[in-house]
């Protein structure tokens, strides 16, 4: 007979600590299993942002983070999508709106009748047929009725400041009863069948019959299990190095993330309502922390208040799930900030956890369908990171023509070998993004197919030329009548108000 | 627009038919030329009189009325597949094509059942579907769009005799253009440099050229293996029937919907009901029963006066490694080959088919473009034979040496790793692509003997009594709207009867 697991102890620290002990709360905290919290230093500055993709409204009504109130605490902003700019030479910047392109037609992707209008002389961008991507520009919000649902599933992620997020987040984890453990982690004491104990400062103890370790990329837990080995994804992805830096709000909040390379790496521009988080990525081997400080505000065209924080970076995956302890975030695998994914991983993590929460304390087999699931997801993640190196036409510094011929892992090189060939997006098991976000880029890099589905050469041409139009119409009709993000968080959010439920 | 595409289709029978059919209905003329070649003297196969629910989509798509194809080809709906003596001697259940039980409190059905089962609530998991109960109780309508109810849970698919079906789609696709050359082919042509097949021979003489050539010679396999030489890997260690007898009946007793498939000692029998007779087989291991032991067996259980005399048949399990090979596509059983237990084989030509069309090449073959195909074809194979392994692999029968094998045969890891996490949680994988849906495995498993030892902890929020309410509540529901349901032949009579044929006229198929 199976012995249930009664408590869970999580070791860890800023947000990914708190949304984990939450969610397994609210799963299993009804059952009676106990969860806590052994809390290690944040490791969160001032100049922090998390950027999320819409995924996470999802988790925060789970966890009963109530929309109005997280925005409000943590200064965010909602965000329809990222704007990538320099990546391609003289390419136009591109839009990747959390959104589809156009609709289908007669069974036949929209795709396809875009690629045969371009063929056929057609010069509007794919991105133009978004309503997310249209909403995005003008920087309007993306609410809209049952109508346009049927057209576009235009929705967005959210900018918040780090510190008052992860803040927000353990109030209400606290309010809910979840304990916080007073004590200094000091090491875990392990056996081949997992942890034994938590040891803390002081000769105390805490154990439990599940750990999960959500200490980030120190994996303080994990790290110390006998079969833990890191995979290093060094080789593939460039920079291992990052710098958090803040400017002056925008005067417009725009509805996007920028996301500009330069000539070591790349810069995100996330705006929130009181200031604008920036990032610097960039490869060590060819710019310094000095150098990169330097040029911050020339190539972000912002001005950089305060100090910027240097820290490192190493991207990697391993075992999630070793014996009795479960990695969560990024203590199981990380990647670069580049598509707004932290959160979302560690939102993996989670509802992975959730669904698979283990029958038995004595023995969990469910470790090996939750590392595969998880590696798949990490693995998928990752190659779309890796597209946008991939497919940069930048042929003035090493950095891109270097990245550029980064040998492949074998799934995205026939990814991209098969959208190349005829526009047809190959979507695994375990994937975040769907067809529409990778056509986005693809297309958006410039990776145009080279044939298209010869059923969409079943429409007359003007019929086509109606049917584009009539959607470019729609499409800017809809938009206009949306509210600016702008004058929405006045209303919804101000940043003024007094109370909170955290 | 650049020249059509010259297609040439080699053989006829079922694949080669539903690909001509979905070539000329899909594609307009300007974009194909297309033509197949058959001959008379070569019999088909006529693979599977039983199909699945996503036969409906390709016949949609292809352009196909529904209850036309169904009075011409003496077809009757079907909504699952009841396995007899599988597990154990004397037992039976039904995968059906629907939801086993509908979630309570957000938690997945399986699991409340499993705890109540562990706590000494046990019930009979049929109980809680649709599709089921109006199997048990001979009853057919279609599914209701109203997705609250009880009668939207289910799907359905057709028996039919597949040689009327074949013939019904060379009319419809000659009606729309496909040109069908009458011959054997004796020879291929293939181009020196590339390997790629420039045009076959026919005994009269006559050349047939074309930019890509479909393989529908059946088991032969003339131009993927003969010509292309795409290795065939075998998977007879894990699916060791080889051979199959088939001999129609006259029907006896109500007409059931659903297909029949009975376990004997070495091997199954399948029992599909038609408009006009009952399709029977054995599918056996020679190495367990000789070719006389079958038909005689056969013979033995038939429920009507027999109608023609045994064909047997010869097979072997396995698929292609490269079905897509060149310029030459292989679909249908020169492509791979699975006993028609799960009534796979119609479902398998047509994910082909319709592969093969979204991913139609140019004169000059982008080498993507097959790679991605033979990606997909090898996804729907691999998935399937799992499924079936499972059913031959998780048995407790102790009288023939057949079933002891089967049972101590090491399988393949997947499934291994499929059945572990089924015993230990309940847990069942959900992918994206092919078949089969977890209601699928949870029906075969738990109907052959494997019941979870545990359950997602999410059920513990519920309180027992809330959840045997509910469970209570479903299995009324149904049992009241399956009683509402009109009789299947009732329903057939209404709906696309068939005009009844010369006796012995329809070639009996697997």
């Amino acid at each position: 007979m199976a012995r249930p697991v009664q408590s869970v102890l999580i070791v860890g620290r800023d947000a990914a600590a708190w949304l984990t002990a939450l969610g397994l709360f609210r799963a299993f905290g009804p059952a009676g299993v106990t969860i806590r919290v052994l809390e290690l230093p944040s490791i969160l500055t001032k100049a922090d942002v998390y950027a999320t993709l819409p995924s996470q409204q999802a988790l925060h009504r789970l966890l009963g983070i109530d929309e109005a109130d997280i925005l409000r605490v943590a200064k965010g902003v909602p965000v329809l999508g990222q704007r990538f700019a320099n990546w391609s030479g003289a390419a136009p910047p591109f839009l990747h709106a959390y959104d589809t392109q156009g609709a289908p037609f007669s069974g036949v992707e929209f795709l396809h009748y875009w690629l045969r209008a371009r063929e056929e002389g057609m010069n509007v961008a794919l991105e133009d047929f978004s309503v997310g991507a249209a909403a995005a520009k003008q920087g309007r919000l993306a609410i809209f009725g049952p109508e346009t649902a049927t057209f576009s599933r235009a929705t967005y992620g959210y900018h918040f400041d780090a510190q008052p997020y992860v803040r927000a987040v353990r109030s209400l984890a606290q309010r809910l009863g979840i304990e916080r453990i007073e004590g200094q982690f000091a090491g875990a004491e392990t056996t081949r069948d997992g942890i034994q104990k938590v040891l803390l400062v002081g000769g105390e103890s805490v154990s439990a019959d599940l750990y999960v370790d959500a200490t980030g990329a120190e994996a303080a837990l994990a790290c110390r299990m006998p079969t833990d080995r890191f995979e290093d994804w060094g080789k593939c992805l460039p920079c291992n190095r990052m710098i958090a830096a803040t400017a002056p709000r925008l005067s417009q909040l725009p509805g996007f993330s920028q996301v500009l390379a330069h000539a070591g790496g790349w810069i995100g521009i996330y705006p929130l309502q009181t200031r604008t988080a920036v990032q610097a990525l960039y490869d060590s081997g060819v710019v310094s922390d000095s150098e990169m400080i330097d040029a911050l505000p020339v190539l972000s065209r912002l001005s950089i208040e305060g100090d910027a924080v240097v820290s490192g970076l190493r991207t990697g995956i391993r075992e999630a799930w070793q014996g009795n302890c479960v990695a969560i975030g990024g203590a199981a695998s990380m990647l670069e900030p580049l598509d707004a994914t932290s959160l979302h991983s560690v939102h993996i993590g989670i509802s992975t956890l959730v669904s698979l929460f283990p029958v038995d304390a004595e023995k969990m087999p469910e470790a090996r369908i939750y590392n595969t699931s998880l590696r798949g997801h990490a693995e998928n993640l990752r190659d779309f990171q890796l597209a946008h190196y991939h497919l940069n036409r930048r042929f003035d510094s090493p950095f891109w023509n270097k990245v550029r011929d980064v040998p492949l892992p074998p799934g995205l090189a026939s990814r991209l070998a098969l959208f190349g060939a005829r526009g047809r997006v190959l979507i695994n098991d375990n994937e975040t993004f769907q067809e529409e976000n990778w056509l986005s880029i693809l297309i958006g890099h410039g990776l145009i197919p080279r044939s298209w589905d010869q059923l969409a050469g079943k429409m007359p041409q003007a019929e086509q030329i109606g049917f584009f139009q009539r959607m470019l119409g729609f499409i800017a009709k809809e938009v206009s009548g949306m509210p600016s993000i702008e004058a929405h968080m006045e209303l919804t959010a101000p940043a003024s108000a007094p109370q909170s439920s955290f | 627009m650049t020249a059509p595409l010259d297609i040439v289709i080699c053989g006829g029978g079922t694949a080669g038919w539903m690909t001509a059919a979905a070539l000329t209905g899909m594609l307009p003329e300007t974009m194909r030329n297309v033509r197949l070649i058959e001959s008379d003297e070569i019999g088909t196969v006529g693979v599977g009189e039983a199909t699945l629910p996503q036969m409906k989509d390709f016949n949609d798509a292809v352009g196909i009325i529904e209850p036309d194809m169904m009075r011409r080809t003496q077809a009757t709906f079907k909504l699952g597949i009841e396995f007899i003596d599988w597990g154990l001697k004397g037992s039976s259940y039904i995968h059906p094509f629907g939801v086993l039980g509908q979630p309570v409190s957000g938690a997945e059905f399986l699991h409340h059942w499993t705890r109540a089962r562990l706590a000494g609530h046990a019930t009979d998991i049929e109980d809680y579907s649709f599709a089921i109960q109006a199997c048990r109780a001979n009853r057919f309508d279609f599914p209701i769009d109203d997705k609250a109810a009880v009668a939207s849970t289910y799907a359905y698919a057709y028996h039919l005799d597949a040689s009327l079906y074949a013939a019904y789609l060379r009319k419809f696709s000659e009606a729309r253009g496909l040109r069908r050359q009458e011959g054997r082919i004796v020879s291929v042509q293939k181009n020196g440099e590339s390997g790629a097949i420039v045009s076959v021979t026919l005994e009269s003489g006559e050349v047939v050229a074309g930019d890509l050539f479909i393989d529908c010679t059946g088991f032969r396999g003339l131009l993927i293996g003969d010509e292309m030489q795409s290795p065939f890997e075998d998977w007879t260690k894990w699916l060791p029937c080889d051979r199959a007898v088939a001999m129609p009946c006259e029907s006896a007793g109500p007409l059931r919907p659903y297909t029949r498939s009975t376990a004997l000692e070495a091997g199954w029998q399948w029992q599909i009901p038609l408009q006009h007779r009952m399709g029977n087989g054995y599918v056996y291991s020679s190495g367990f029963l000789s070719d006389d032991g079958a038909a005689a067996r056969l013979v033995s259980r038939l429920e009507g006066a027999p109608l023609g005399d045994p064909r047997f048949l010869k097979f072997r399990a396995g698929r292609r490694t490269c079905s897509w090979t060149e310029n030459c596509v292989a679909i249908g059983l020169s492509s791979g080959f699975l006993e028609p237990l799960e009534s796979t084989s119609i479902y398998l030509i047509q994910t082909a088919v319709l592969s093969l069309l979204k991913l139609l090449p140019g004169k000059r073959i982008d080498p993507a473009l097959r790679t991605e195909f033979n990606r997909l074809v090898d996804i729907e194979y691999d998935r399937v034979r799992d499924f079936l392994i499972l059913h031959y692999h998780l048995n407790s029968r102790d009288d023939s040496e057949l079933w002891r094998y089967c049972r101590n045969m090491s399988v393949p890891d997947s499934l291994t790793e499929k059945i572990e996490a089924f015993r230990h949680r309940g847990h069942v994988e959900i992918y994206r692509h092919g078949l089969f849906a977890p209601p699928s495995w949870i029906s075969v498993m738990v109907g052959q003997g494997l019941s979870p030892e545990g359950y997602d902890r999410l059920v513990d929020n519920v309180p027992m009594e809330r959840t045997l309410s509910a469970m209570a509540a479903q299995r009324s529901a149904i049992a009241e709207s399956v009683g509402r349901l009109p009789a299947h032949d009732a329903f057939v009579r209404d709906y696309c009867p068939a005009r009844s044929p010369e006796r012995q006229s329809a070639p009996a198929g697997t």
